[in-house]
């Protein structure tokens, strides 16, 4: 989150043209449900399992994510600041279930509201994810 | 704090206490010689929003008393760094999360404490418990 360096540079081997496109395809996933989520907030309904669905693919995509980072840093071609890069992909993944486990509890619009924040956020660190890649 | 509102004003809180403090522990155990001054401000707005998570998840007069101040500091750091790290940003060579007011974060910790406010606000209209 703002720091002007390229604090994660991933080299050689990593598959750059796999990489960017699922980190725009999350962050596309992720502002659609977002919309979705926020226009149920406005109507003041709840979160639906399809939603719920939606969310899982997103994650479903959050795990080749993480699959292919460990990949290539068993390939000795890790990231530069491995703490940062896991700590934001490791991160990542904790949020779409624990907006899931809301929308159980909370049978309200607030369930919609906390799904908005939730998948802004995902969609938020795969844009900072892309921008330690691409550097200051 | 029982409403949904309230409780998804919580899970934002939570969220931002989270990401904060994670982000300064990496830069306080890792790189503190860096920046000293912006890397302590950074831990300690992450302390700030942890009590005032835990205080907004609680109820009764001293959760909200906590809150109260929690918020206020907040909101007072948010708008002091952010105005000094505009005009003398010597003072910040890294940025802090209440740098330029929290553009790093989306804004969200200028706007955060603005709900958390009218939040207190708003229910403290409420009886709370019988005075004893």
């Amino acid at each position: 989150m703002g720091t002007g360096r390229a604090e994660v540079v991933l080299r050689g081997s990593y598959p750059r043209g796999v990489w960017i496109p699922l980190l725009l395809l999350v962050g596309l996933l992720c502002l659609g449900l977002a919309a979705w989520a926020g226009w149920r907030a406005l109507t003041d309904r709840p979160v639906i399992l399809r939603q719920l669905l939606a969310g899982a693919v997103i994650e479903a995509v959050l795990v080749v994510q993480v699959v292919l980072g460990l990949v290539v840093t068993a390939a000795g071609d890790g990231p530069d600041d491995p703490v940062t890069y896991w700590g934001y992909l490791v991160t990542t993944l904790f949020v779409l279930p624990v907006a899931a486990v809301w929308a159980f509890t909370e049978r309200t619009r607030w369930s919609s509201v906390v799904l908005v924040v939730a998948t802004v956020t995902v969609a938020f660190l795969q844009y900072r994810l892309l921008q330690v890649w691409v550097g200051p | 704090m029982t409403s949904g509102a309230g409780r998804a004003l919580v899970a934002v809180y939570g969220l931002l206490a989270v990401a904060a403090t994670a982000r300064s522990l990496v830069q306080v155990l890792r790189d503190l010689d860096r920046a000293p001054v912006a890397y302590l401000l950074s831990a300690f707005a992450a302390l700030v929003y942890v009590v005032a998570t835990l205080a907004l998840a609680r109820t009764g007069p001293r959760a909200r008393r906590v809150a109260w101040v929690a918020v206020t500091i907040e909101m007072v750091g948010v708008v002091v760094v952010g105005t000094l790290s505009l005009l003398v940003p010597s003072l910040f060579p890294e940025p802090t999360v209440w740098s330029t007011f929290g553009a790093g974060y989306g804004f969200v910790p200028l706007v955060l404490p603005g709900l958390g406010l009218l939040w207190l606000r708003r229910t403290s209209s409420v009886p709370a418990e019988p005075r004893r």
